[in-house]
């Protein structure tokens, strides 16, 4: 493992990015980071801007203003960097794949590592699909 | 004013104007109207009234365009739905917009989504679609085809 990505791994900071959603997802995003389930343990934490951002939590269905601003962010995330799709319309778009407004699924933009399914998911199952990754990067040689 | 003097005045006062009237439920009235009368009722329900505009809606019919303007009387717990039916070929209707501030976004979006000409707005933008839309492209009518030869219709990954 490399030494960028190894510390990345310690303490993640995620920024959270919604392509369109209609807020659940992000309502469930925000309640990982409350004192009940507390992602904090984990040592991730909710960063402002992108340039500090580790790991990327895309939420929605990527719609066509959306798409345009997803690429920009992604340019500027620092490299490594994991993406994670939240909810059923980021992981396939859900109800909205033929929709006139949501032309390509999420991981035909850009390279996710991470589904999480559900509409919405549960903290728990968010949380499970983060530390999941973590695990799964760390064990890479 | 009862919601019977409020309907009673108002049907009288526009009879010319008023195509056909249902008095749904004690909540609900749809008053279908004529389509060039529709700034003349618009703003005396809106002015003098006192009824507050909830929202327009349209949809593509199978032989007509058609709008519908709620208007909510807050005072008598009454929604005045007033309907239009615009030619499908040719959608046309004289903005309210220029009038009253609130109808300005919402007849800017039926006008991209729909294609409904609205005389006179304005600020007659795009206001939802994305800038790469193709013009005269209108989603939510019936015949709409999908125009973007790289959209994928697939699951992803």
């Amino acid at each position: 493992m490399s030494l960028k990505l190894k510390a990345l791994l310690k303490s993640p900071w995620v920024f959270h990015l919604s392509t369109g959603s209609c807020n659940n997802c992000d309502i469930e995003t925000l309640d990982c980071l409350t004192p009940r389930f507390d992602i904090e343990r984990f040592g991730m934490l909710l960063t402002g801007s992108i340039k500090h951002a580790d790991v990327l939590l895309i939420t929605g269905s990527c719609n066509r203003m959306s798409v345009v601003r997803l690429k920009e962010l992604y340019a500027q995330v620092p490299q490594p960097c994991l993406v994670v799709a939240i909810g059923t319309c980021a992981a396939s778009r859900g109800i909205f794949k033929d929709s006139y407004n949501c032309p390509l699924p999420l991981d035909k933009i850009i390279p996710v590592d991470v589904y999480i399914p559900g509409c919405p998911p549960k903290p728990e199952a968010i949380i499970a699909g983060v530390v999941k990754l973590i695990e799964k990067v760390g064990s890479a040689k | 004013m009862t919601r019977e003097e409020v309907l009673l005045d108002f049907t009288s006062r526009f009879n010319e104007d008023i195509l056909d009237f249902e008095d749904k439920s004690n909540i609900r009235a749809y008053v279908r109207i004529k389509p060039e009368s529709i700034v003349k009722i618009g703003t005396y329900l809106f002015r003098n009234i006192g009824a507050r505009f909830n929202i327009a809606s349209a949809s593509d019919l199978p032989n007509n365009t058609e709008i519908l303007y709620h208007f909510i009387i807050e005072d008598i717990n009454l929604l005045i739905s007033l309907r239009v039916l615009l030619d499908k070929d040719k959608p046309e209707i004289e903005s309210l917009g220029k009038e009253i501030e609130a109808f300005n976004w919402i007849e800017r979006e039926m006008s991209e989504l729909l294609g409904i000409t609205f005389i006179g707005h304005p600020d007659p933008r795009r206001l939802l679609l994305s800038d790469d839309w193709p013009e005269g492209v209108y989603p939510l009518r019936q015949d709409y085809e999908e125009w973007d030869k790289t959209a994928d219709r697939t699951r992803g990954v």
